[in-house]
């Protein structure tokens, strides 16, 4: 594959697909800074990726995988081990945007950010839709695992939910 | 509220642009780190393996012509260091990693890595006992005097704490992953039973 190829791939992917890498985003990383910073690591990791893409799965799950992957694995601890990039690539990626956000939605992220690393790509997952036997594939353990953790997972959100409608908010 | 009403909230999002990107940084970043992967322990490898095949020629041209065993001693031990990281490069690189890989794969492919990490800076380490040692005998057979001897043990010693320090680093990084590799399938586990 030629560079220009790649090129073309990578934008018409983070073209289409940059919403759900929002959500990964919002989810694993808190301040602007954080969102930054894994972003980057993201971008370059679906960059790496596009070779070995062989169209076995959907465009969708294997960009979730690899971003996923990346954030899971991602902490502030590794900016320290990191090379210093050149005055132009610190230019912020992300930039600030004025749309308004649905305060319901604020508190969904922040109670999956609650969340330890790996729940928080299983409650992404579940709530992007994919069917218990894409999760299995993409995490590497069983449909009835997903099954029992997801389980889990709903009972824990449900209960902060309604704490949040008792509250009035 | 139930699932259900979570879920519309959730489908609610659009798929808009919610932070728009600067493009003009975003090219220069895949730029620079298009051939980047792996950096830290590539980086780490490539000085290792430079700073010993040069210190080995320039103890071996230094000493050329002299009776000094122990720097001659010390220069096989530094092309030594250097073949060796470098078996352990060519192995490391030809172990690969393909993307289509499980998070529980990915994991433990990190895990791998971060153990590598971990054994190499051990190794090097402990590798500077040696490599005072002898330097310490050539600045002996040379004659020198004994305050270069102190200069070069205190340099050593902090060279030994410095490399305690970065294996610390690493360690706790693989023992980070591990964690996380433990969360995912620990519930297999209880599932299975």
């Amino acid at each position: 594959m030629t560079d220009n190829e790649q090129k073309i791939i990578f934008e018409k992917w983070l073209g289409q697909h940059k919403g759900l890498i929002f959500k990964i985003l919002r989810a694993y990383a808190f301040t602007g800074m954080d969102q930054d910073d894994l972003f980057q690591e993201i971008i370059i990791q679906v960059w790496h990726s596009i070779p070995s893409f062989r169209q076995e799965s959907a465009v969708t799950t294997w960009i979730y995988r690899v971003a996923l992957n990346t954030a899971i694995k991602w902490t502030r601890k590794e900016k320290k081990f990191s090379q210093p990039e050149t005055q132009e690539v610190v230019q912020q990626l992300l930039q600030e945007n004025k749309v308004q956000i649905d305060e319901r939605l604020s508190w969904l992220y922040e109670e999956i950010h609650k969340l330890d690393e790996i729940d928080r790509s299983i409650t992404l997952l579940l709530l992007d839709g994919f069917s218990y036997k894409e999760m299995a594939s993409m995490l590497g353990i069983t449909e009835s695992n997903v099954g029992v953790k997801i389980n889990r997972i709903k009972k824990q959100l449900i209960a902060k939910s309604k704490k949040y409608d008792y509250h009035g908010i | 509220m139930e699932f259900e009403e979570l879920q519309q909230i959730w489908d609610s999002q659009s798929n808009q642009s919610l932070y728009p990107i600067n493009e003009k940084a975003l090219h220069n970043l895949i730029r620079s780190k298009k051939k980047l992967v792996n950096s830290i322990t590539n980086s780490s490898e490539l000085l290792l393996i430079i700073v010993n095949v040069l210190s080995g020629c320039v103890i071996l041209f230094m000493n050329l012509g002299t009776q000094n065993i122990s720097m001659y001693i010390l220069s096989v031990w530094m092309f030594s260091s250097a073949s060796y990281l470098l078996l352990n490069r060519v192995r490391r690189i030809k172990g690969g990693h393909q993307f289509d890989m499980s998070m529980l794969s990915e994991l433990k492919h990190a895990i791998s890595i971060a153990t590598y990490q971990v054994r190499l800076s051990q190794i090097m380490r402990w590798n500077i006992v040696p490599i005072g040692l002898l330097s310490v005998l050539g600045v002996l057979e040379g004659g020198k005097s004994v305050w270069i001897i102190i200069i070069l043990l205190i340099l050593f010693a902090l060279a030994f704490f410095a490399g305690g320090l970065e294996h610390g680093i690493y360690r706790n990084k693989k023992r980070e992953l591990e964690v996380l590799l433990n969360k995912l399938k620990r519930e297999s586990s209880d599932d299975d039973h």
